[in-house]
């Protein structure tokens, strides 16, 4: 009977073993990352490329889809109230964390609370003091109350996520996937402090756990067997390789090392396109570049100079026959968004010979001319592109319109510093929004909770509190086009271009999809034998 | 000599300790901070991230703070690379640079020194140009274009090598340090040539020809011996900067070393960072200053410590 029994075992065994064997082997997708990477501190890191990593170890009360759309993540559904005020989540049945331990609605509440403690030392924490104005977030940040429980965000059972808002956001789901607002398991943090995820120790709610970090290697994770979909996930492994130098990693991918780049050399664009076709992706990501120009600081005060100089730019020669590399000319502030309403520019429809000639006017009207030109010096970070653009931008000044520009070049931490200083005259700006969404850039510029640039508009305000309460998008961003349209008519910026992803994704790769955010969960893709 | 090294090592405190204070106060000087990003974030939010790495004490409470540190063998946490101390982050990446580099140095010594020889003893031969041009060569191009080329030939179209990347095995070693071994090899063999030919028109190089000494005794017993003095006095500098890893070359070949955390710590402002590299860095040139004297006296008797 036992040896009956044995050899039952063995052959079952055998079988398995059989089965395993036939089952084709592991699917593994190497993927380039861009950096060293900076922390995979879910609560702390702000950064795009460790978000790849954080999208597929998390997942927030909503998810994001290949094309970035928000879907249902941990939360197969929710209710917002009338007034927009109150979410409340409804969190799938069965939930579990990679260890097995049950996911509750309490450790998303646990996740958002630590993200704003100040101990934690998040600068994500402004996502919900500002960009989601959470109900007491900003007394918490302040330490004027230390109660976490004075926030408005709780878990009335074991099911339900309640998040109550002080102003109406429509944004608001936009911020609560893996990247700003994934669950903290609690125990795991106490047990090992800022080790809490490390391999090992780090127990996750996403699709995949992570299993090797090597600082300035790779980052290796493995699917969880235990989240929900589990079942759809088709790729067994994926390994983050930091690739610092883009053109070793173009040659890592021309070998078949890597599926995916994080970037491509400006330099070598032309070249792959001509080789590898549509394998070379390129599409609009959510940054914006703009000139900034001081206005607490004469002659910058005067608009019809701001104006001069904003059309004496030819931004078509500038990014597509200087610059390159997949910028596109913009002539808005907010990045083109599908579905978004941009307010018409005038410069824009000009011919170059009327935008010129309107430039020489306005600076005449200014009161500047040839025997009384113009001097000030635009603050650029000294990457490549951007120095690019600030250089051409100063050679088209001085063509057109006689102004005397020159440009200072620093590292980053010198040309953001020149701002904070007060002093500069014109300052090449970018800002990478947190969504595809005017609201993020809006809210920046906001006079009155913009970080320095000293601009008062009636108008602005007025078309922005007017947006806030409106729920339905369509109407909500119809009224913030008129507040950009204040904004730009006021030429507090000359915007140039929103700046481009790119990416060599190789053609067995499926489930890839450019998208502004630049997000790609690893979830939704696969490898085509 | 054993009294003399501790004589040294002593000595050089107080270099170690001046070169902790220029740098922390002059990383401060230098305008903006670990934390400034082109996102600005409302200042409440960035207090509060700057009082938990006490950014917001006063400046001599953090020189304070970090001596007291040190003193107990702990350089902070790293401000940028969050998940990590200083200290777990050069403990990481050290063997990583010490066996590129000290294999680049092998390698860059052992044939450097002998192209300079068989250059200096068939002078003006077709052994001399050819190992001339070699040289010359290795010190005209530089290491950010010969990487890239070796990556192109050997490992893409040739396949015989890694592009890039590293697992500990060797087949991943060999292009750095191919590459980082080129200038070093360039520059020993033109220093061991001059030398050598020097050194054979020298006196006692003659007297112990005169004497009736082999050709090959007098070269490898008395001629090597003096004329190697100048290589070793730039090897210990020279180690110095290749075993702490090259920047480019671990840049380039994506190898997970240390000596791409002196740069990103400084244009990073990840003060901690900065500050546990460059001691870490005084150490090892101070050291190897003094490995470079101890071989030198015992090489040449003109010199003497005792």
């Amino acid at each position: 009977m036992l040896l009956r029994k044995l050899a039952l075992a063995t052959s079952v065994a055998a079988l398995l073993a059989f089965s395993a064997g036939t089952a084709s082997a592991e699917t593994v997708l190497n993927r380039g990352i861009g950096a060293t990477i900076g922390t995979l501190d879910p609560h702390i890191n702000f950064l795009a490329w460790e978000g790849w990593v954080l999208d597929d170890a998390y997942e927030g009360l909503v998810a994001n889809d290949a094309a970035g759309a928000v879907i249902p993540g941990a939360a197969e559904k929710w209710d917002i109230s009338d007034d927009g005020l109150t979410y409340t989540f409804h969190l799938r049945a069965g939930l579990k964390w990679s260890n097995g331990d049950p996911l509750t609605a309490q450790d998303f509440v646990d996740g958002i609370i630590r993200t704003i403690s100040p101990d934690t030392a998040s600068d994500k924490a402004y996502i919900f003091t500002s960009t989601i104005r959470v109900a007491g977030a900003q007394d918490l940040v302040d330490g004027k109350n230390k109660d976490p429980k004075s926030v408005g965000i709780s878990a009335p059972d074991e099911r339900t996520v309640v998040l109550k808002l002080d102003a109406p956001a429509p944004h608001t789901l936009f911020v609560l996937g893996s990247f700003y607002a994934p669950p903290l398991h609690k125990a795991s943090l106490e047990k090992f402090g800022k080790d809490f995820i490390k391999p090992g120790n780090i127990v996750s709610n996403g699709a995949y756990i992570l299993t090797e970090n090597v600082p300035q290697s790779h980052v290796t994770l493995e699917k969880n067997p235990n989240y929900w979909d589990a079942a759809n996930v088709k790729i067994d492994k994926v390994v983050y390789r930091v690739t610092e130098d883009d053109s070793t990693a173009v040659k890592l991918w021309r070998a078949g090392e890597l599926d995916t780049t994080a970037d491509i050399p400006t330099a070598q664009i032309d070249q792959l396109k001509e080789e590898f076709g549509d394998e070379v992706h390129i599409s609009a990501s959510t940054e914006t570049n703009y000139m900034s120009f001081n206005i607490t600081k004469p002659p910058f005060d005067n608009i019809k100079l701001r104006q001069a100089l904003s059309m004496a730019i030819d931004r078509d020669t500038l990014v597509n026959k200087v610059v390159k590399g997949g910028y596109v000319v913009n002539y808005g502030y907010v990045v083109p968004i599908p579905g978004y309403p941009a307010p018409q520019v005038a410069e824009a429809t000009m011919s170059k010979e009327d935008r010129i000639a309107k430039a020489k006017a306005l600076y005449a009207e200014a009161g500047f001319g040839p025997d009384k030109p113009v001097s000030l010096t635009i603050e650029s970070s000294n990457n490549d592109a951007y120095k690019k653009q600030a250089e051409t931008i100063a050679v088209m000044w001085k063509q057109v319109l006689g102004v005397d520009a020159k440009v200072n070049a620093q590292d980053r931490d010198g040309w953001l510093a020149a701002f904070n200083s007060g002093g500069w005259d014109v300052f090449n700006d970018n800002l990478i929004g947190d969504f595809p969404g005017p609201e993020t850039y809006l809210a920046y510029m906001d006079p009155r909770a913009e970080v320095g640039y000293g601009w008062k508009s009636p108008e602005f305000e007025a078309a922005f509190d007017k947006a806030m309460p409106l729920t339905d998008q369509a109407e909500r961003w119809k009224v913030l086009a008129e507040a950009e349209k204040a904004l730009l008519d006021y030429y507090l910026t000359a915007p140039i271009a929103s700046s481009p992803n790119r990416h060599l994704i190789a053609k067995k790769l499926q489930g890839w999809t450019d998208n502004p955010a630049d997000v790609h969960p690893t979830r939704f893709m696969s490898v085509a034998p | 000599m054993f009294a003399y090294a501790i004589r040294r090592i002593l000595g050089a405190l107080p270099t170690l300790i001046a070169l902790a204070v220029i740098s922390f106060f002059m990383m401060r000087v230098a305008p903006g901070g670990p934390f400034s990003g082109n996102r600005r974030v409302p200042d409440e939010i960035r207090a509060n991230v700057e009082r938990a790495f006490h950014l917001d004490e006063p400046l001599w409470m953090q020189f304070g703070r970090w001596i007291w540190g040190v003193l107990h063998f702990d350089f902070g946490p790293s401000m940028k690379y969050r998940d990590y101390n200083v200290s777990e982050l050069i403990a990481i990446g050290l063997p990583t640079s010490l066996e590129v580099g000290i294999w680049a140095m092998i390698v860059s010594t052992l044939i450097g020194l002998a192209l300079g020889i068989a250059g200096a003893l068939r002078r003006n031969t077709s052994v001399d140009y050819v190992a001339g041009a070699l040289a010359m060569v290795g010190l005209a191009i530089p290491i950010f274009v010969i990487g890239p080329v070796l990556q192109l030939t050997l490992g893409l179209e040739l396949r015989w090598l890694p592009i890039a990347g590293w697992d500990g095995s060797w087949p991943f070693k060999i292009l750095p340090i191919i590459t980082l071994s080129l200038p070093g090899i360039a520059y020993v063999s033109r220093l061991m040539r001059a030398s050598m030919i020097e050194t054979m028109r020298s006196n006692y190089v003659r007297t112990a020809r005169a004497k009736g000494i082999g050709a090959r005794r007098t070269i490898i017993r008395h001629a090597l011996r003096g004329a190697i003095m100048p290589v070793v006095a730039y090897l210990g500098p020279a180690t110095a900067i290749t075993i702490t890893g090259s920047i480019v070359i671990e840049q380039i070949f994506q190898i997970p070393g240390i000596g791409r955390y002196f740069v990103e710590g400084a244009t990073g402002r990840d003060y901690p960072l900065v500050m546990g590299v460059t001691m870490f860095y005084g150490a090892i040139v101070i050291g190897a200053n003094l490995l470079t004297d101890l071989a030198r006296s015992w090489l040449d008797p003109k010199v003497s410590y005792e």
